[in-house]
C-alpha cells in the first residue's frame, strides 16, 4: 500500500513537472555508437559523426543504416575518434564538409588531431584532402578539442586541445596544443593570422592558453568557445585573435589528483572567462539559438554538458553573461547540441547507445 | 609487531608527503618559469593544501594508493628475505622504490596513457619519485634492522 502511494505521488509529481515544460522530445535515431558531432543540412537531413569512426546521415527524417563511405581511418581510443563535423558555408553548391578526428601515425604509437575536407556525393566522401594536422603528435588519447566553426571571412577555426599530458605546451607558440587554429579551407594559412610573423611560432595559431575546447560558435563575428577545466574550472570564453587564455598558468580548477595546478586565477595579459563552473559541468557542444519554435530562447547560447547531463541556456547581454538555465536534464550525458533551421534543437546523447533527439515545442 | 606497524604507517606517510612535495615543486617551478609570482608563502600554502586535497579531494586518495603499493612490495620483500641474506634497509628501500615506480608507470595504463600524477610525466620526475620511494623504504628497513639488533 505504502509503495503504491509513493508511486502515485511520483507519477503526479512528474506529470506536474512535465506540464511546466514548453518542449518535448522526438527520437531521431538511437543505438548509435558514441555520437559526437552534428551538422544540419536542413530540417530533414542531418549528418553526424560517431566517435567509433562512422559518418552517418539522416535522410528525409530516417537514419540511413549504411554509414557514409570514404571516411579515413581514425584512432578510436580514450577520447579519440571521429569527432567534429561542419558544413562548408557554400555546402548547397559545393557539397563540401570538414571532419576532425584523431589520426593514428602508421608504425608509431602516436597520433594527432587531423582535419580533412571532402565532397559528399550521395553516400560517399570524395576528394578527401587533409587540410590540418596538429604538431607535434601525442602519445595520449585525450583532449583533442576537435570542434570547428567558420569566421565571417570564410576562414576555418579549429579547436586543438592540450593532449592532457602536455598542458604546459598551451602557453608556448611552437606547438598546436591548447590552441585555436585558423586556416583557409584549402589548408593554407591566412596572411593576417596573428603570429604569422613571430619567430618560432606556428603560423596557424589564432589564440592560445586553452585546455580542451569542446564547443565553438561564431555569433555576429564574436567567437564563443567553451572548454573543460580539470576538476572544476570549466570555462566559457570570448575568443579573440592573439589572446592568451591562461591555461595552465591561471585556472579555477584543480588537478584530478587533487593537486593545485596553479594557485593563480588571474594575471595581466591573460584573459578571464565570461563564465566558469566549479564544480565541472563538462561542457561539450555549443550552439546559438535563433528560431521560431521557442521565441523565449532567442539570442541564447546553448551548451551541452556531460556532467551530470543537461544543456545550459546561457543568456548574454552585450557579450556579457547574465544568467543560465538548466534544460533537458532527463536524457543523460549530452555530447552535442545544434540548432536546426526549423527552430528545433538537436541533441546527441553520449555513449555506446547514444541517441539523436530533436527538441520541439509542445 | 605494534612498533613495526607504526613504522610501516610512518613510511607510508613519509612517502605520501614526499610525493606531494615533488608534485607541488614540479608545478611551482613551471609557474616560476612563466613569470608567475610564486613566493615562499604561496609555495608552502599550496603544499599544505595539496597534502589535504591529494588525500581527500582527488580521484584516488594518494595515501591509500601508496599504502597498497607499499604493502604489496614489503610483503614480497619479506618473503624474499627468508632466502636471501641482504641488508634490510636496502631491501626495503628497493621495495619502496619499486612500489612508487609501479604506481607511476601503471596508473597511466589505467587512464589511457594519462599521467594523473603530473609530477611523474618526465623521466626526471619519475626518477625523483622513485628516489622518494627508496628513502621511505629505507626508513622502514632501517628501523626494522635497528629493532632486530636491539632484540
Amino acid at each position: 500500500m505504502k509503495k503504491l502511494c509513493v508511486n502515485v505521488f511520483m507519477l503526479i509529481a512528474s506529470l506536474l513537472l512535465s506540464a511546466d515544460k514548453i518542449y518535448k522530445y522526438e527520437i531521431l535515431a538511437e543505438n548509435l555508437s558514441h555520437p559526437w558531432g552534428i551538422a544540419v543540412i536542413d530540417s530533414k537531413n542531418i549528418i553526424f559523426t560517431e566517435l567509433s569512426g562512422q559518418l552517418r546521415i539522416i535522410e528525409n527524417g530516417s537514419l540511413n543504416p549504411e554509414p557514409i563511405k570514404g571516411v579515413p581511418d581514425v584512432l578510436f581510443a580514450g577520447q579519440g575518434g571521429l569527432s567534429g563535423i561542419i558544413l562548408d558555408p557554400d555546402f548547397n553548391i559545393n557539397k563540401r564538409i570538414y571532419l576532425s578526428f584523431s589520426s593514428p601515425n602508421k608504425g608509431e604509437k602516436t597520433n594527432t588531431l587531423e582535419v580533412i575536407s571532402a565532397k559528399l556525393n550521395s553516400n560517399t566522401l570524395e576528394e578527401v584532402t587533409s587540410i590540418f594536422r596538429a604538431s607535434p603528435s601525442r602519445k595520449t588519447a585525450a583532449h583533442y578539442g576537435a570542434r570547428m566553426a567558420f569566421l565571417d571571412d570564410g576562414t576555418l577555426l579549429i579547436t586543438s586541445g592540450d593532449g592532457f599530458n602536455y598542458r604546459e605546451s598551451a602557453q608556448y607558440l611552437d606547438n598546436h596544443y591548447g590552441k585555436i587554429i585558423r586556416i583557409n579551407t584549402d589548408g593554407t594559412v591566412p596572411a593576417d593570422n596573428p603570429f604569422i610573423s613571430e619567430d618560432g611560432a606556428l603560423p596557424e595559431i589564432w589564440s592560445y592558453g586553452h585546455r580542451n575546447l569542446q564547443g565553438i560558435v561564431v555569433v555576429d563575428g564574436v567567437v564563443y568557445e567553451n572548454e573543460h577545466g580539470p576538476m572544476g574550472g570549466d570555462e566559457l570564453n570570448i575568443a579573440e585573435a592573439s589572446k592568451n587564455y591562461g591555461w595552465p598558468a591561471i585556472t579555477y580548477g584543480k588537478d584530478y589528483s587533487g593537486a593545485t595546478i596553479s594557485p593563480f586565477t588571474e594575471k595581466e595579459g591573460m584573459e578571464q572567462p565570461i563564465k566558469y563552473w566549479v564544480p565541472s559541468i563538462a561542457p561539450s557542444g555549443m550552439t546559438y539559438y535563433e528560431g521560431d519554435l521557442f521565441p523565449e530562447w532567442n539570442d541564447s547560447l546553448f551548451i551541452s554538458a556531460l556532467k551530470p547531463g543537461d544543456v545550459r541556456r546561457i543568456v548574454m547581454e552585450d557579450s556579457k553573461f547574465v544568467r543560465e538555465e538548466i534544460l533537458f536534464d532527463d536524457v543523460g550525458r549530452i555530447r552535442d547540441v545544434v540548432s536546426s533551421p526549423d527552430g528545433s534543437l538537436i541533441l546527441a546523447t553520449d555513449g555506446p547507445n547514444g541517441k539523436l533527439i530533436r527538441v520541439v515545442n509542445k | 609487531m605494534l612498533l613495526n606497524s607504526f613504522n610501516l604507517i610512518v613510511s607510508i606517510v613519509l612517502a605520501t608527503c614526499l610525493v606531494i612535495l615533488q608534485e607541488t615543486m614540479s608545478n611551482m617551478l613551471w609557474l616560476v618559469s612563466v613569470d608567475m609570482p610564486v613566493s615562499a608563502t604561496i609555495f608552502l600554502s599550496t603544499y599544505f593544501a595539496n597534502l589535504f586535497a591529494m588525500n581527500l579531494a582527488g580521484s584516488v586518495p594518494l595515501i591509500a594508493l601508496i599504502a597498497i603499493g607499499f604493502l604489496i612490495a614489503y610483503s614480497i620483500t619479506k618473503i624474499i628475505l627468508k632466502w636471501v641474506n641482504v641488508s634490510l634497509s636496502y631491501a626495503y628501500a628497493l621495495a619502496g622504490a619499486a612500489a612508487i615506480l609501479a604506481i607511476v608507470l601503471l596508473m597511466p595504463l589505467a587512464f589511457y596513457n594519462l599521467d594523473i600524477l603530473a609530477g611523474g610525466r618526465s623521466i626526471l620526475g619519475k626518477s625523483i619519485l622513485t628516489f622518494f620511494g627508496f628513502m621511505s623504504g629505507y626508513f622502514f628497513g632501517n628501523t626494522l634492522e635497528k629493532n632486530r639488533i636491539k632484540s
